[in-house]
């Protein structure tokens, strides 16, 4: 029942997330068309500089469907809607029900460690589908602008993201057993990434550690090998932020 | 032989930064009772009720439930499983049906009273398919005492059960509670601070200020032991000589003096004779007056 429970907690936030992934995953790949039919225009641009070479790099990439995925939606939307989808589904819980049924949940025969591991499995398992269902949604689309994308290729990069994206959501859902609102756990869990990014900008040597590049796939696009030390420090980052959050429950009065 | 003790503390305490909600709280509460525990706003009721459920760690003391110590993790769900809660707030899910509610809780409860569901939904004429957020406070009352009698408990723990009811639900609620203690020879620990409904159905109190228990029994030997002397003196009234052992209370009004006994009048009156008052007067005291003259300041 607590299952049940944690699904109705998070139901909109889930269908509004997959919503918008989907959505924004089915326009990369059906605005590819258009994008190839603006590369003969790209060619022909001579500015030059930072800006230029973005542009250049970019035309080179959607030269190939694989590639164009990759540097439109692995490397560009996805990854902020999806810090975004992962810090709004950790968010909520015990602390932020307040009056609307803490303590009758705290009345239940279940501890406190329990109803932590529930909440946080939903929500990991929400992340799951959300990642697999845009992720796969890439090869079931890709036939209808005549091109193909690999269906190993769509795993692996749901697998990063969501790895990646644990990171988000473990630290909204320790901020949550702080705070009693859910604005604050949120706000405070996309400036993190926000600093993050901004950080791997400005020191370039830092990129290849950022979750970001994990998220991204970046190394399995480049190499085709699993990011597994990036996948392995993400998950053991949310791993020690959930555990911290069972402690911070357990001291918890209510 | 005594009725074993349901619920014990001793010396409870708790601090809540600088503010002692608890400060030394002795409860025993008889199996099979009806055990109104009474105080004021802030008295420390609800928090007493939160370490005893594990809601909120206690910072002194100690405090048991079937025997079980309240404050180890493991103990505390096995008493969340044989006892029931009803919170002042009544709060429940808000987006489920009243069915859902009904289904969600039974799961959690192997002993789960399909029979006393059914009853009580009829009696209390609760909507299953209508939103808990819907539902009037007098009905999100009785839903929440639909869920904790029917979880086949041991022990039914009640915040100000009635608080914002009207007289008629009161009295329909306090009927229900009465009628399934006796059906069912649970015991029943519930916090108020409507007097009358204590005086109504309970059978041991608890009284409780400032986080300290002052009196405590059952309700028929309290009624018993407490009274009222009034005594009139011509002269000076010499207060001192009343405080003793037993005697709960000393006011001085002019020329009149009142003591109020915990142990009957004759240790009063013993005293007050050789202080050759004018007159004497004994009276019983309701439990409304026991409760104010235990929780006001002495002069």
């Amino acid at each position: 029942m607590l299952w049940y429970k944690s699904w109705l907690d998070t139901r909109w936030r889930f269908l509004v997330a997959l919503g918008l992934l989907m959505m924004s995953a089915a326009g990369i790949v059906l605005t590819y068309p258009r994008v190839l039919a603006l590369l003969p225009l790209v060619a022909a641009n001579d500015s030059g500089g930072a800006l230029g070479q973005r542009i250049r790099e970019a035309a080179a990439l959607a030269r190939d469907f694989r590639s164009y995925i990759w540097s439109q939606w692995f490397h560009g939307n996805a990854r902020q809607e999806w810090t975004i989808v992962a810090a709004l589904l950790g968010t909520g819980g015990l602390v932020a029900q307040g009056s609307r049924g803490a303590l009758f949940t705290l009345s239940m025969p279940v501890s406190r460690n329990r109803l932590l591991a529930v909440r946080a499995a939903a929500g990991l398992g929400e992340m799951l589908v959300l990642a697999l269902t845009a992720g796969l949604l890439l090869p079931l689309l890709a036939p209808a602008v005549g091109e193909r994308y690999a269906l190993g290729d769509a795993i692996v990069h749901a697998l990063c993201l969501f790895a990646a994206g644990a990171v988000f959501f473990s630290l909204a859902f320790l901020l949550s057993t702080s705070f009693e609102d859910p604005w604050r756990p949120l706000l405070i869990a996309l400036s993190v990434a926000a600093v993050i990014a901004m950080c791997e900008m400005v020191f370039r040597g830092l990129q290849p550690y950022s979750v970001f590049t994990v998220m991204s796939g970046d190394m399995y696009f480049r190499t085709g090998r699993l990011p597994w030390p990036g996948i392995t420090a993400s998950l053991a980052v949310s791993a020690a932020m959930f555990y911290v959050a069972t402690i911070n429950l357990a001291r918890r009065d209510f | 032989m005594a009725d074993p003790i349901v619920v014990e503390t001793a010396g409870l305490q708790k601090r809540y930064d600088t503010v002692e909600a608890l400060r030394g709280l002795d409860l025993r509460v008889p199996a099979g009772s009806i055990f109104g525990f009474l105080g004021r706003n802030g008295a420390g009721k609800t928090t007493t009720i939160k370490i005893l459920l594990g809601m909120v760690r206690q910072t002194g003391g100690c405090a048991t439930v079937f025997g079980l110590a309240v404050d180890n993790p493991v103990a505390s769900v096995e008493i969340r499983r044989r006892a029931a809660f009803v919170s002042d707030e009544k709060d429940l899910y808000d987006s489920m049906t009243v069915d859902e509610m009904i289904r969600f809780t039974a799961g959690f409860f192997p002993k789960w009273r399909a029979d006393l569901e059914q009853r009580y939904l009829q009696k209390f004429e609760l909507p299953g398919d209508r939103k808990v957020k819907a539902l009037s406070r007098g009905m999100r009352t009785k839903l929440a005492l639909l869920l904790s009698l029917s979880r086949g408990a041991e022990l039914l723990v009640l915040d100000e059960p009635t608080a914002g009811l009207d007289p008629a639900m009161t009295e329909e609620v306090l009927q229900a509670l009465v009628g399934h203690a006796a059906a069912e020879g649970l015991t029943i620990f519930f916090s108020s601070h409507q007097i009358a409904e204590v005086d109504q159905i309970a059978d041991s109190i608890a009284i409780i200020d400032r986080g300290r228990t002052v009196v405590a029994g059952a309700l028929d030997d309290l009624r018993e032991n407490f009274r009222r002397v009034q005594l009139v003196f011509e002269g000076e009234v010499p207060t001192a000589a009343f405080h003793a052992p037993g005697v709960a209370r000393v006011r001085r009004s002019g020329r009149v003096l009142t003591v109020l006994s915990t142990a009957g009048a004759e240790l009063v009156l013993d005293r007050a004779r050789a202080l050759h008052p004018v007159s004497t007067d004994v009276v019983p005291v309701t439990l409304k007056e026991i409760f104010l003259e235990s929780v006001t300041s002495e002069d």
